[in-house]
């Protein structure tokens, strides 16, 4: 939910900002876009496709979940020069080094989850157990994580995401990199007025 | 319908299709890049 309402705030941000200085926005120039794809793909069929996500036993969805997370930060480096990909190279880094240091998933605290769901719900599920088909989180206690403080352990008020430090690095480099490409636009060409 | 079609289609130029191609790979980079989670899920 911060992810994708990170591009929604900039795409209108960036929309605002081209419409007031009249330019052209031109879209931010990715390299090597086909890592995206094999990146994405993995962590499609294991954690968001309903069809296949229940199928794929726990080993294969950590597997997939690092492996295709390792891909994008490969994506990231080779396209360091672009503004806002720093940031989002800095969190995916954290997460991956939590997801690592945890066995291959992002840990999510039993005290931040007693917070937002009823106890009875968290009764179901054992320590170290994924908190539902498809999620890329494991339930622990603070005391058994390592790196606590990489965890998905931020969340708002009103809502039942949670999210870790480096998700919100990568909301704000997901918006930066859109408004920075609105800031250094070109003027309209005159024919774009015919 | 098919007029405002054929108008919808002259509209769309290689930029606005580059800018929707950018769209869907920032898109996949952040959901694929970040981990957070639904706890109103949880158990299902």
């Amino acid at each position: 939910m911060i992810l994708l309402s990170a591009i929604v705030a900039g795409l209108l941000v960036g929309m605002l900002v081209s419409w007031r200085t009249k330019t052209t926005w031109q879209p931010p120039a990715f390299k090597y876009g086909w890592l995206v794809v094999a990146g994405f793909l993995p962590q499609f069929l294991a954690f968001f496709l309903p069809a296949t996500r229940s199928t794929f036993p726990d080993w294969l969805a950590s597997v997939s979940l690092v492996g295709s997370q390792v891909i994008l930060l490969v994506f990231c480096l080779l396209n360091r020069n672009l503004p806002g990909i720093f940031l989002i190279n800095i969190g995916l880094g954290l997460n991956l080094i939590v997801i690592l240091a945890n066995g291959g998933f992002m840990p999510l605290p039993i005290e931040t989850a007693a917070y937002l769901v009823p106890q009875e719900a968290l009764a179901k599920i054992e320590s170290g157990s994924r908190i539902a088909t498809g999620s890329k989180d494991i339930l622990l206690p603070t005391s058994e994580i390592i790196l606590p403080w990489l965890s998905d352990r931020f969340f708002m008020p009103f809502s039942k995401f949670v999210y870790s430090f480096g998700d919100v690095m990568i909301a704000i480099g997901a918006f930066w990199l859109l408004v920075a490409s609105a800031l250094s636009a070109k003027p309209f060409k005159e024919e774009n007025h015919a | 319908m098919k007029n405002s079609l054929s108008t919808f289609a002259t509209k769309i130029n290689p930029t606005h299709l580059k800018f929707i191609f950018m769209l869907v790979m920032l898109a996949m980079l952040v959901l694929g890049a970040g981990a957070p989670s639904d706890c109103g899920g949880i158990g299902r």
